[in-house]
């Protein structure tokens, strides 16, 4: 914006103090629309708005943006957390699985191991009469010695279960009428172990702190026995 | 072998190294320093662009609202101006305040005629030399007015030209459209003008 010198005409005729100068201002179109035409400048406070405005664009993420994020974070680590939780919880196996854990704890920690003590299962099969509805399948093996059996309440029903050992070591086969048929499973808890089976329309789950592999062996020689 | 420093050894090994750190480009630029960057570049040119947006909008509200959010979009789009640094960044500048206006016009459905009009007197013979009538006071008094009733991109092609002082090279960039037609804007703004204006001195 040069307000001094419009277009080069008038540059010259001014420069030559031309009186004609006056007269080509008022016909020269540029001239008119450069001397005479409003120019608008920016108001007062414009500048100070855009600074702003441009100062907010730039601006890291406040405070309260912050923790804004944070909370949405931690909301969706603890749905992900109860619904998972929700999902095993729910599981009808690790319920079970938790109950024969308790019950076996149970039968070591008090003097309550053995309702009928018998290393003969034509004692310990008979013994059951009367006291289930169903009559348990108590078997010899020969690894692993019956010490006897008991009366035992699990899953909202009364089971038999049979107690054999295997060294120092103890094992409950608790069992009862599948209510369900699931697939095999094999659990690790607190450092016992945990196997599962149906067969013949029973529920069988044995658990000991014996090691993996001797349980596993414990599960099948009964099974085909 | 220089001594004591670790960082000629650096550069003995990956002479790569010598380039990386010298170079600062505007994306990787920090926030603060780009926009204090920006801010030296076009905050001159401020009254000329609310001179412009002023002018297409014909009033002082909308023309404040529009410089801000031209400012705003200019700075979204810093990192494409860097390519080519022909000027200061007044043309650059003006072209993203001149195609927000336009854009909102358009939205609010203001006409612009001056398409049509081109196409129908594209053949138009040379200007006869309008240029010759003295204007009295009437006239310039009514100056302001004729400028406002000009067709939307007359009244750029004035503005750009007689207020801005741009030339027909940089004028076709920000309208964006070839030099030819900015000429031929001119010229039919420039012969519009003089008849409104001579109708002014009549009354």
């Amino acid at each position: 914006m040069n307000r001094e010198t419009p277009c080069e005409t008038a540059r010259i005729l001014r420069e030559n103090n031309d009186p004609a100068l006056e007269e080509h201002l008022r016909s020269c179109l540029s001239c008119v629309i450069n001397l005479n035409a409003p120019y608008y400048e920016a108001p007062a406070g414009l500048e100070t708005k855009i600074r702003e405005r441009l100062r907010s664009e730039t601006a890291p993420l406040s405070r309260w943006r912050w923790i804004a994020i944070a909370a949405s974070v931690l909301l969706a680590a603890s749905i992900v957390g109860n619904v998972s939780l929700l999902i095993t919880r729910t599981d009808p196996r690790q319920l079970v699985a938790d109950e024969v854990l308790s019950a076996h704890i149970r039968s070591l920690a008090g003097t309550h191991l053995l309702d009928v003590p018998s290393s003969d299962q034509h004692t310990v099969k008979p013994w059951f009469n009367g006291k289930l509805d169903f009559s348990p399948p108590v078997k010899f093996l020969a690894d692993f010695p019956l010490l006897g059996g008991r009366l035992e309440y699990l899953a909202g029903h009364p089971v038999a279960a049979l107690v054999y050992g295997r060294n120092k070591h103890v094992i409950n086969l608790f069992l009862w009428p599948a209510t369900m048929s699931g697939p095999n499973a094999a659990v690790t808890r607190n450092g016992y172990h945990l196997q599962s089976w149906s067969a013949n329309g029973m529920s069988f789950w044995a658990v000991s702190d014996l090691d993996e592999t001797e349980l596993r062996r414990f599960a099948a020689i009964y099974k085909q026995t | 072998m220089p001594r004591g420093r670790p960082w000629a050894y650096a550069t003995m090994i990956c002479p790569a190294l010598i380039a990386v750190p010298r170079r600062t480009s505007l994306r990787t630029m920090n926030p603060a320093r780009k926009r204090a960057h920006f801010e030296q570049m076009v905050m001159p040119h401020l009254n000329a662009a609310y001179n412009l947006a002023h002018w297409l909008t014909r009033n002082s509200h909308d023309a404040d609202d529009l410089v801000q959010e031209a400012y705003l979009k200019a700075f979204r789009s810093f990192e494409t101006f860097q390519g080519h640094d022909s000027d200061d960044g007044r043309a650059w500048l003006l072209a993203v305040v001149r195609n927000t206006c336009f854009t909102w016009l358009r939205r609010k459905g203001e006409h612009t005629a001056a398409e049509f009009d081109e196409q129908l007197h594209s053949m138009a013979q040379p200007t006869p030399n309008v240029e010759a009538t003295l204007l009295n006071r009437a006239a310039l008094a009514s100056l302001r007015n004729c400028l406002e009733a000009l067709p939307l991109e007359f009244r750029e092609a004035i503005v750009l030209r007689e207020l801005e002082e741009l030339s027909y090279r940089e004028i076709s960039g920000i309208a964006r459209v070839p030099v030819g037609t900015v000429m031929s804007r001119l010229a039919r703004a420039r012969k519009r003008l003089q008849e409104c204006l001579a109708g002014a001195m009549d009354r």
